[in-house]
């Protein structure tokens, strides 16, 4: 996975690595298409809900879908895994997400495609909260407990399972036989970088209908920072520079750039990529750079 | 014969001045090409077996290369091959200049020297053969001030390759110069220097046919076309310093004897504006194009040419900032004929060691530019720290003890180049497992680190084979020569080196046979290290940077851990054929032909 992981998630190099968990299974009958292949700035909401969670774990990124599901295409690594029965809700998506990342992770962060507004800071921060006395970490944002956009430990797999197999298909099953922490709006915005990059908490807001989507594709795309470096930046002007721009493609295009192959970028000084896809996050700095950096 | 060679190399001895000519049979050449892998050869030939780097005995090489004297671009390039006082292992040095042309048309594809001088002399070479001339005069001159003097008194044709003072002194990174480049790594201006061989003079006397000329003409028109292109860009229009704010924006600057991976003061030394503020010239090494010479003016209007390891080495590497320093130290180390990054990376030893009471210098503090001047000149004067200084890293840090081994930034002596192995962990097994030491022209694994096709921060199996395929790269690149600025333009390397070779030398060669000649060298030297005591703890990182994590901007920590970099370890030993001790197993020896 790439940067911040669990540095920032737990402030400790070396322990439990954490996975995340997108379900992509529902059924989006109100949206009236897959909620996954909506387009998302040149990209998809579920390519984009996928790499936004896989920038705050150390551990697997899994897409649970419904058996046989098309989905649209995923950064390379992204495991997918089926639903064993249509129509189970949450719950059984939760479990086999659980089950598939135990053999990787002892903690992992779950949640829906529909999430557009998702930060890397709000996954972090709810993955913090998951202590070790503690079975899963629950937001209670904006006025709504929200099971699909918390974190949880593996080892509570088996009893999903179980749930599921009983018929108690709710999540607020799962959460009355573990430990859990509530985290309302206020403990959330403890966190300073979340207070500061996603102060209204949009992280939790979901798109249930077109006209969901139609608003949340009105709202501008997050503030981030570019710069570019060597003959990258004779081209054009010189140190850091604001711009909006939801993927690293949207953030070249802003500064008159291509990411061909004379051309990469970094995001947030680690990993060093040219794919456009990569979603971008209110607060991230990209540096591009020449291809033949180096001496 | 085949085209681009004349097949032998004049041996000189330096004890009476006689010379003797060295046949090079076809298939010597074929498998080793010339410049690097012709060298390696030559030292496996000749150099006696255990001889210190610095005895009379040990061989020093001039080595060319077939494509010497063609149009292609970027051609004109030497290597310098011996063994290195630093390493006490093969080291091979390249420059560019007229030299190379020169050297080559004297009718040979190397000129080894061996013995010792007398006195101080020069070596002259041309089509009436070697001789031996007083050097007394040019005696204490840097290497430009020798250049000149000689050039005066031999007259017009004479290319000169010379020392410094830091040469004569044998500091263990002394350089050897002709026309402002540097054949700079590895301390072989030191051998020169216990030759009291002050320069080697040459005249060009003959020509050289390529196999097919028009084919070559046609190959020339075609690179240098394409190295106008994007792919050059970088190195025309900023030059290699261009690397010091990329670098320090991803965490890859050393800074503070690798202490940090980002330099707060970054932008004191950044290309974009110092090319603004104090750029006079731009201009191309011999029969190149490209033309990443970018010259810059300090303080009192002295001009040099400035490369990113030279500023990453006195800047950020000793914390100094103030570019007037960085600009005077970088050519006092010219001046003096020392490399750049072997002085800036044990200057920061001392630094720290200073700082932490480990050596008696309470005035050499990181960030003090007149003490990294001050350190500089003990170097080439011998005088206060110098001598224990001029032994570079590794062996200082054996004197002064302290727990300093563990912080001194070489590997097998070698000091580290500008490029963080914690956050580029496919160079940190390049940098570990190449025979010349930490270097980056050797292994320039790095670009798989840059590509954005492995994850630089987690390095495993993918970096293994990236490693060795830019080692492979390289090995080929430096031994036919060409410039590795010129990487970028080939899509197929191989495949188009292949071409080009043939143009030249008539064979048959193809993409898979510079294949295998590339292994074949890689080999050959890891053979020479071994012959030479090579031990498998030599194919290592300093300790600080398995022990010591770096808190990158992202907030995500980069570590190398031993386990991990031994895993990649193993992973190349593997891919070269070599057993998990680091030899070469029966089978590889075989099917490479290395014949040794």
């Amino acid at each position: 996975m790439d940067e911040g992981g669990l540095a920032g998630a737990l402030g400790v190099a070396g322990t439990a690595r954490v996975a995340g968990v997108v379900l992509v299974g529902g059924r989006s009958s109100r949206m009236g298409s897959p909620k996954g292949d909506l387009e998302w700035h040149g990209s998809t909401l579920l390519r984009r809900t996928t790499a936004v969670v896989g920038r705050a774990v150390d551990g697997p990124v899994l897409v649970v879908r419904a058996a046989g599901q098309s989905l649209p295409s995923l950064a390379p690594g992204v495991e997918v895994h089926d639903d064993p029965r249509e129509g189970r809700g949450p719950l059984q998506g939760i479990a086999v997400g659980l089950a598939a990342a135990a053999d990787h992770a002892d903690m992992a962060f779950v949640c829906s495609t529909d999430m557009p507004f998702l930060h890397v800071a709000f996954v972090r921060a709810v993955l913090h909260a998951l202590a070790p006395d503690v079975d899963v970490a629950l937001p209670v944002a904006r006025g709504y407990p929200q099971p699909l956009a918390a974190a949880y430990r593996t080892a509570l797999a088996p009893l999903a399972e179980a749930l599921v197999a009983a018929d108690r298909l709710r999540p607020a099953f799962l959460f009355e036989q573990c430990r859990v922490i509530r985290l309302d709006d206020a403990t959330l915005r403890t966190d300073p970088l979340l207070a500061a990059l996603d102060p209204d908490l949009d992280s939790v807001v979901n798109l249930n209908e077109p006209a969901d989507y139609e608003a949340a594709r009105a709202v501008a795309a997050p503030e981030i920072t570019v710069q570019c470096f060597g003959v990258l930046a004779a081209q054009g002007e010189r140190g850091p520079r604001s711009v909006r721009a939801a993927t690293l493609a949207e953030a070249a295009a802003a500064v008159s750039l291509a990411l061909d192959q004379h051309v990469l970028a970094a995001l947030n000084g680690d990993q060093v990529t040219r794919d456009g896809h990569l979603p971008l996050v209110a607060g991230d700095t990209v540096a591009f750079i020449s291809a033949d950096a180096g001496g | 014969m085949p085209g681009g060679y004349f097949g032998r190399a004049l041996v000189v001895d330096l004890d009476d001045g006689s010379a003797a000519t060295l046949a090079l049979p076809d298939e010597v050449l074929r498998r080793y090409l010339g410049g690097s892998g012709l060298g390696t050869w030559l030292m496996h030939r000749l150099a006696p077996p255990g001889v210190d780097a610095l005895a009379p005995e040990a061989p020093l090489a001039f080595v060319f290369s077939p494509l010497v004297g063609t149009p292609l671009t970027t051609s004109a390039k030497f290597a310098v091959v011996a063994k290195s006082p630093l390493t006490g292992l093969l080291n091979d040095a390249l420059a560019s200049s007229h030299f190379a042309i020169a050297g080559k048309l004297t009718g040979h594809d190397a000129i080894v020297v061996r013995g010792r001088c007398e006195r101080p002399s020069a070596l002259l070479v041309d089509g009436d053969g070697a001789r031996l001339v007083d050097a007394a005069p040019e005696w204490g001159l840097t290497a430009a001030e020798a250049e000149a003097s000689l050039g005066d008194r031999l007259g017009r044709g004479w290319r000169v390759a010379s020392i410094g003072p830091a040469g004569e002194r044998q500091v263990h990174f002394a350089t050897v110069s002709h026309d402002g480049r540097h054949a700079g790594r590895g301390g072989l201006g030191a051998v020169l220097g216990a030759k009291l061989l002050k320069a080697v003079a040459v005249k060009a006397a003959t020509r050289v046919a390529s196999a097919d000329p028009a084919a070559v003409l046609a190959a020339a028109k075609d690179l240098r076309a394409r190295s106008f292109g994007p792919a050059t860009a970088k190195y025309r229009e900023l030059g290699t310093l261009a690397n010091l704010l990329a670098f320090n924006a991803i965490n890859t600057l050393p800074t503070r004897n690798f202490t940090g991976a980002t330099f707060a003061e970054a932008p004191a030394l950044a290309a974009e504006d110092l090319a603004e503020a104090r750029s006079v010239a731009r201009n191309s090494c011999a029969s190149c194009t490209i033309g990443c010479e970018h010259i810059y003016a300090a303080k009192g209007g002295r001009t040099m040419r400035v490369e990113y390891e030279n500023v990453f080495a006195l800047g950020p590497m000793c914390g100094v900032s103030d570019p007037d320093d960085v600009l005077l130290a970088s050519s006092r180390c010219d001046d003096l004929g020392l490399d750049t990054i072997s002085t800036g990376g044990t200057i920061a030893w001392a630094m720290e060691c200073a700082e932490r009471g480990l050596i008696d210098a309470p005035w050499l503090r990181f960030g003090d530019g007149a003490a990294l001047l001050r350190a500089i000149g003990e170097i080439g004067s011998g005088e206060g720290l110098g001598p224990l200084l001029a032994l570079g890293s590794r062996r200082a840090a054996q004197q002064v003890g302290g727990g300093s081994e563990r912080f001194a930034p070489h590997v097998k002596g070698l000091e580290l180049p500008g490029y963080e192995p914690r956050t580029l962990q496919t160079m940190a097994l390049g940098l570990a497992v190449n025979a010349r030491g930490a270097d980056h022209n050797r292994s320039g694994a790095y670009e798989a680190d840059l590509s954005g096709e492995v994850d630089r921060l987690e390095g495993g199996a993918a970096h293994v084979h990236a490693a060795v395929e830019t080692e492979d790269r390289a090995a080929i690149m430096d031994s036919m020569i060409l410039c590795k600025f010129l990487r970028g333009v080939f899509t197929e390397p191989f495949e188009e080196w292949a071409r080009l070779l043939s143009s030249v030398t008539g064979w048959d060669v193809d993409g898979a046979e510079l294949r295998a000649t590339a292994r074949r060298i890689v080999l050959a030297k890891r053979m020479f290290n071994l012959r030479e005591g090579w031990l498998p703890a030599d194919d290592w990182l300093p300790a600080r940077l398995l022990e010591e994590t770096l808190q990158i901007g992202s907030g995500r920590v980069a570590e190398l851990t031993p386990a991990r970099l031994r895993g990649m370890i193993e992973g190349y030993y593997t891919a070269r054929g070599l057993d998990g001790s680091g030899r070469p197993t029966a089978a590889a020896l075989a099917g490479l032909a290395l014949d040794m």
